[in-house]
């Protein structure tokens, strides 16, 4: 079972995170200071570390970078109450995975979460996408669907390639819309739907299992037919 | 505002100006009078020695007349008076004087000659009083007095005049633009220090030079309604910014309990109603996060996160991103670049704001309307960006008011959204320092950010 280190000085949203990571089979444990968070993810063999931006004893910004210093490169989401884009890049530069801005609804912790993973566990130098039929090649830059091939935009082919490396996770709009996009704010509209409405078009077209599903409330999933 | 630039409009100029012409006005006037009483006592003097020479030669017996008149005249050697007899035809019979004056008539009225007299031996050239007697044997006597003497003293007084102006005026005039500078010079400062007030930044304050004049008094007045106007502000703004702070974690504990029921009752009907539940609270969310990032972008210090920017590549990511909306909606999107000065700037920001101006023409305007996107170096040097659409237009007197937080025009109402796209738009570019205008007609609105060139 993977591990998970909540590093959050505040215990209800650190009830919260335990609570949604362990529903999502992660197993997670608690620590509210920043220095005894800092020992525990340098001793312990983690799979995430969510890690708030402000902590006593010592800072969340210090905390990663002191962890990349020393060369653990276990998968840190930064969670702040911070939601300047200049903390995002500050949080992000010192070595953060992602960042996540306090309130935030526990799916989007757990999807985020569960992306870091998954990316942990791919590694991101694969070069071919599987998922059902679907095949995406990232060298050829070519994607098809039952070998046939599929005309995709570049916009289309990154969104795809986020879907992709992340099958059968639910992905917010927000997350697509930063890796897909790299903006830190919300773009406030229809326009995520629109480009997976028109990749959806593309690739599950007549006569395919339907691959992209929508998540009502969260965001899109692409997952092969049950 | 017009920069005061030119030390003659001053008031002190002004004032000092006004003052020096009333000034030598009233030293005319003065010497005038002093000039014109002179010369009347004067004439008076002379017209009284020629009268007693009248009469004392009127005692003379008409046989010796011409005797005595030339004799007279010639003792006169200076030429100080001159006295001339003739007969009844005006023949000249005696004395110094040629010929009969004709503006003299016989009526013992001494009066000014304009002509000069003319004698046998020399002529007169100064300026002359004359009268002129009727003797009881039909002969006329003539007397005759230079009136240089008043000329001289008029001559005086005229150059006495002279020198009291310029000796007055024009050390003055200097003094008065060197005395002028000094408030120009203050009042330029206080307009410098009042550019970044009139662009929202309420924290600077007017200068004070420490003199207690009446700048000083008007600066401080102006400096404490500031002071008074950024606390209101900043308890207004402090209100909104907590309440949308602080009620993001209830709304959103109860969006994910909501949340976790629509997942249980997902194919049921009430997963319809707890589906709709959650977006509204997601709106409401995404409202209060739009307001905060307003907040946000006007606390931001100017330095943040600036490079030099190339913003043809942010156009056409704007472009890409929307151009699928605009497609659905069987609008024409068009993108023309131009190429562009460097700028400097914030990408991600500059991003944000372009896309908040696309994504609302594109709201805005009709299925099958047009957007266009366009970038272009102006007169000046500057890039200018352009986002037309073919949408209702924004009524003028409604142009100033898109830009406050919240604010929807009639025409907006019905469509979704919440009134800050614009707000952040707004605060985007006053960060960088650009400009935004709207302008357009009912055929639709034109947005436009000019952004200057880096030198």
């Amino acid at each position: 079972m993977p591990r998970a280190l909540v590093i959050e000085d505040d215990e209800v949203t650190a009830r919260d995170i335990v609570a949604e990571l362990g529903a999502h089979g992660l197993v997670a444990d608690w620590v509210a200071d920043g220095r005894e968070g800092l020992a525990r993810a340098l001793e312990d063999g983690y799979d995430i570390i969510t890690l708030d931006r402000m902590l006593p004893g010592m800072d969340g910004i210090d905390v990663v970078s002191e962890l990349r210093q020393r060369d653990v490169d276990t998968p840190v989401l930064m969670i702040s109450a911070l939601s300047d884009v200049d903390e995002r890049v500050r949080g992000l530069r010192a070595g953060g995975d992602d960042y996540l801005t306090k309130p935030f609804a526990p799916d989007e912790l757990a999807a985020r979460a569960e992306v870091l993973l998954r990316r942990r566990r791919q590694g991101a130098n694969e070069t071919r996408l599987r998922v059902a039929d679907l095949e995406l090649d990232l060298v050829r830059h070519n994607a098809q669907r039952r070998d046939q091939e599929l005309t995709l935009l570049p916009t289309e082919f990154r969104l795809l390639e986020f879907l992709m490396r992340n099958a059968g996770q639910v992905v917010t709009r927000q997350m697509i819309f930063e890796h897909v996009w790299g903006f830190h704010f919300d773009p406030g509209t229809n326009v995520i739907d629109v480009h997976i409405g028109r990749l959806r078009r593309k690739i599950d077209g007549v006569g395919h299992l339907p691959l992209i599903r929508t998540v009502r409330g969260s965001g899109y999933v692409l997952a092969p037919a049950d | 505002m017009r920069p005061l630039t030119d030390a003659w409009r001053s008031t002190t100029s002004r004032l000092i100006i006004i003052y020096g012409a009333l000034f030598a006005v009233w030293c005319v006037v003065l010497l005038g009078i002093v000039q014109w009483e002179t010369s009347r006592y004067l004439s008076g003097v002379i017209d009284q020695m020629l009268a007693s020479r009248v009469h004392y030669l009127e005692g003379t017996a008409p046989r010796n007349m011409r005797a005595t008149v030339e004799s007279a005249s010639q003792i006169d050697v200076q030429g100080a008076m001159w006295m001339g007899l003739f007969d009844a035809q005006g023949r000249h019979l005696a004395g110094n004087i040629a010929t009969l004056p004709k503006e003299l008539a016989e009526d013992d009225v001494a009066r000014s000659l304009s002509a000069n007299l003319a004698s046998p031996t020399r002529k007169v050239t100064a300026r002359v009083r004359g009268l002129a007697h009727a003797l009881p044997d039909g002969t006329r006597l003539v007397v005759a007095k230079e009136s240089s003497t008043i000329d001289g003293i008029g001559t005086i007084i005229r150059h006495g005049l002279l020198w009291g102006l310029s000796l007055t005026i024009i050390p003055g005039l200097l003094g008065g633009v060197l005395i002028a500078r000094g408030p120009a010079r203050r009042i330029r400062a206080i307009q410098q220090a009042m550019e970044p007030i009139r662009e929202g930044d309420l924290s600077v304050r007017l200068p004070i030079s420490g003199t207690g004049d009446e700048v000083d008094l008007l600066a401080g007045t102006v400096n404490a309604t500031l002071t008074e106007i950024e606390r209101l502000l900043g308890e207004v703004k402090g209100v909104t910014d907590n309440i949308a702070h602080d009620l993001r974690t209830p709304l959103t504990r109860m969006r994910t309990r909501l949340y976790r029921l629509q997942q249980q009752f997902e194919s049921r009907p009430e997963g319809d109603q707890l589906d709709a539940c959650v977006g509204e609270i997601d709106t409401v969310l995404s409202r209060f996060r739009a307001l905060l990032r307003v907040s946000e972008l006007e606390d931001r210090q100017r330095s943040a996160c600036f490079e030099t920017m190339d913003l043809c590549t942010v156009l056409r990511n704007v472009h890409e991103f929307y151009a699928p909306l605009a497609e659905d909606r069987g609008q024409r999107f068009e993108l023309e670049l131009g190429r562009l000065p460097p700028l400097r700037g914030d990408p991600q920001l500059m991003f944000e704001a372009f896309a908040n101006l696309v994504g609302n023409a594109i709201k805005f305007t009709p299925d099958g309307g047009a957007v266009r996107l366009v970038a272009s170096t102006d007169a000046g040097g500057d890039a200018r960006v352009d986002i037309a659409d073919t949408g209702p237009g924004i009524p003028p007197d409604e142009r100033e008011a898109v830009f406050r937080r919240f604010y929807r025009g009639d025409e907006t109402r019905a469509k979704p959204g919440c009134g800050l796209g614009l707000a952040i738009v707004s605060a985007i570019v006053r960060l960088h320092g650009y400009s935004l205008s709207v302008g357009g007609n009912e055929q639709g609105a034109v947005f436009s950010v000019t952004c200057p060139a880096t030198a």
